[in-house]
């Protein structure tokens, strides 16, 4: 009898989050790994239109260079970028939170370009930071006399995969750095005082403490990076606004290209392509959260 | 028992305010309302040039009233959805091209339309007033041939020069064969300046339009689709590469070339340090806030090519493009503005201040476009963009990112070719 009195209490309070949960993300992504399996020409097309092709969309993905290489790029975003993040990221946290002065200062410094725009900070970078005639770094290069390093042209095809990644990584080291912040500041000081008797050295106290009592929010944070840069768009179409280019293209930026056509051309437009591509990285994400998850276990410490 | 009664209360007003709405519309049913959806943005010249145009068509027909949507380039992704559910838009614009393959079945077919007279033809059916060329186009991407899009603002494809800059260093005539033209730039690099420059938007212009001189655009755009990789042994492509190669080496090329992002390459010959550039003829336009309008701007049909076998008479050009929707209550209307529009005096006001094309073809070119009149009138082979090198939008980035290397002069000719067939 009491379970049944309580049961219209549960859907009045669960209905509209579980409504809201099915309509605006459980029926678009049923929707969208169902299109994957068909060729549509436009997104808006009744289902009339759409023609099966099974797993043709996915096989034309991988047979594609051009996809392939959008995801050997977001592969080198995701490792060479991580690494540059979370070590830099890590080392603001550290220092920032061993009663540096003007904390706060610093910290709302190294944010800042969060706050900024991403279109206006990937233009500054592009067209002003690497520009080859007037741009920062060939000035500032020229100025120490570094000849061979201001001739570099930072923007050619050799080059723009690694100007990309600086240039977006520079942003985020604000980003993951409060999250690195928080977490050490949630350790009790104890630990490190007790550390301090002891004698142990700051790197020591760093890696024996720090690291450790961390593994929680290192994992969340690896889970984080892993999905902006599987949703790595903005940074790409702002460094080759017209056409991918090999060094910059990503899979949502070949996705784009997929479901409304290519900027100068008319060409064959394929939603489905599109979908798979967003059923492909969606499993992405899942299979590097799962790992993550196992990897980096609890230790079960309670603080 | 209040609420219900207030919310009762709300609907019946609210009920009876939208009558009242349903009424007014009935009220005025002797004005016809066209909604037009724009490919521009309210602040570009061509927009205002259109918006004047159409309050001067509401004010010549007092029951015509004309909505615009100013979508800018964004429409390729606004208008489908829209027109999808039905929305009311009678008409749009965009690329030709474009607008037929791509929204052509939402469009209404105009034939009829181009045989009547409308008062700024000046007696003449539609299709006598205006460039037939451009007519024979909007037919050429049709598939059945019918006439699915009006043309306006047309563009031809080609080499954008300082006319100074030629004089100065001494050349005659406008180089037509690819010989001439590198007689030109070594003239150019000896009086001091640096011949040509290309941003990485526009980069697959030059090969595409070099191999479609060579082998014509429906070859390119084979070898683009050729899966086995076997046609780009052809030896036009080594051709092709060895002539980019040369010029790299002779220094006919800005030395930022590999790296420069549109705009850069255009503002530089905005800036009078560069002579030519390859593009469309909007680019006086597009640059006219660095260039100002006394630049001295010169244009040329990419030149003919050894063992080629197209010349100047083959081009990309196009233009952008009104089209009617087919389920528009009021398609006379529609095209009574667009006849507005396209013809007599708000043609040549467009013209004039876009520093584009008039689509009357005859009378009041822009000076900066007077070679450009000649190419038009030359024209009998329409390319697609960049000579079909981008049929395959898969290649191409591949394509593009080697041929940037190559210009940079940090491959050669045979190291590009190897890079295609691999």
């Amino acid at each position: 009898m009491r379970k049944n009195s309580t049961l219209p209490m549960k859907i009045i309070f669960l209905g509209p989050a579980v409504f809201c949960y099915l309509v605006v993300f459980l029926y678009p992504t049923l929707r969208t790994a169902f299109m994957s399996f068909f060729k549509v020409d436009a997104i808006t097309d009744a289902l009339a239109k759409w023609s099966f092709t099974g797993l043709g969309n996915y096989a034309s993905l991988f047979k594609s260079t051009l996809f392939m290489r959008s995801m050997q790029n977001i592969a080198g975003i995701w490792f060479y970028g991580g690494l540059l993040v979370f070590a830099l990221g890590l080392l603001f946290a550290v220092i920032l939170t061993s009663g540096v002065r003007y904390k706060a200062f610093f910290r709302a410094f190294i944010y800042l370009p969060n706050v900024i725009s991403a279109v206006a900070m990937g233009t500054m970078w592009m067209q002003y930071v690497y520009s080859p005639r007037y741009g920062l770094l060939k000035n500032v290069f020229g100025f120490l006399k570094l000849e061979k390093l201001a001739a570099i042209q930072l923007t050619s095809p050799d080059y723009i995969f690694a100007a990309l990644l600086v240039a977006y990584c520079f942003g985020m080291v604000g980003y993951f750095m409060l999250i690195f912040m928080a977490g050490i500041e949630k350790i009790p000081v104890d630990y490190y005082e007790v550390a301090v008797i002891e004698g142990a050295s700051r790197w020591k106290q760093f890696v024996k403490i720090t690291i450790p009592l961390m593994k929680n929010v290192l994992r969340t944070n690896i889970v984080l990076w892993t999905i902006s840069t599987v949703g790595f768009f903005v940074w790409s179409m702002i460094f080759s606004p017209l056409n991918p280019e090999p060094g910059t293209v990503t899979p949502m930026v070949y996705m784009y290209q997929m479901i409304f056509g290519a900027n100068m051309v008319v060409t064959e437009r394929n939603v489905g392509i599109g979908a798979a591509v967003g059923v492909l990285l969606s499993l992405l994400v899942v299979v590097v959260f799962a790992a993550a998850t196992k990897l980096i276990r609890d230790d079960d410490v309670e603080f | 028992m209040k609420r219900i009664f207030a919310g009762a209360a709300l609907a019946v007003i609210g009920a009876a305010l939208l009558l009242t709405g349903c009424s007014k519309k009935a009220d005025s049913a002797d004005t016809v309302k066209l909604v037009y959806w724009s490919m521009w943005n309210q602040t570009e010249p061509q927009a205002q040039a259109i918006e004047e145009g159409i309050r001067d068509f509401e004010k010549k027909n007092p029951t015509i009233k004309v909505e615009i949507n100013w979508n800018g380039r964004e429409i390729r992704k606004t208008l489908q959805p829209a027109l999808d559910n039905n929305q009311t838009i009678d008409i749009w614009d965009e690329d030709l091209e474009r607008v037929i393959k791509t929204w052509g079945s939402y469009s209404l077919k105009l034939d009829s339309y181009l045989d009547k007279t409308y008062p700024t033809t000046e007696g003449k059916a539609y299709k006598d007033a205006v460039m037939g060329s451009l007519i024979d186009l909007s037919r050429f991407y049709a598939s059945d041939g019918a006439v699915y899009a009006i043309p306006y603002q047309p563009f031809v494809f080609a080499f954008m020069y300082n006319k100074e800059h030629f004089q100065k260093a001494g050349i005659a005539s406008t180089p037509k064969t690819w010989d001439e033209l590198i007689v030109a730039m070594g003239k150019l690099k000896a009086a001091g300046f640096v011949p040509m420059t290309m941003d990485d938007a526009y980069m697959d212009t030059l090969p595409g339009y070099y191999l479609a001189r060579a082998k014509g655009y429906q070859w390119v755009e084979q070898l683009v689709n050729d899966n086995t990789n076997a046609l780009w042994n052809d030896p036009a492509v080594l051709q092709m590469a060895k002539a980019f190669e040369a010029i790299a080496k002779a220094g006919y090329v800005s030395n930022t070339v590999a790296a420069n992002k549109w705009p850069a390459g255009q503002q530089d010959v905005a800036a009078g340090t560069v002579t030519m550039y390859l593009n469309g003829t909007w680019l006086v336009n597009e640059i006219m806030g660095t260039t100002g309008p006394e630049f001295p701007w010169g244009t040329f049909a990419f030149p003919s090519v050894p063992n080629g076998v197209d010349d100047g008479t083959a081009a990309n050009y196009g233009a952008q493009a009104f089209q009617v929707n087919k389920n528009s209550a009021n398609p006379e209307a529609a095209f009574a503005l667009i006849a507005h529009l396209t013809t007599g005096a708000w043609d040549k006001e467009l013209a004039q201040r876009s520093y584009g094309v008039p689509v009357g073809g005859t009378t009041d070119w822009p000076v900066q476009l007077a070679e450009a009149k000649a190419i038009f009138n030359n024209l009998k082979i329409c390319y697609p963009w960049a000579g079909g090198i981008q049929a395959n939008t898969d290649k191409l980035p591949v394509i593009v990112e080697s041929f940037t290397r190559l210009l940079g002069g940090t491959i050669t000719a045979d190291q590009f070719v190897a890079t295609m067939k691999r």
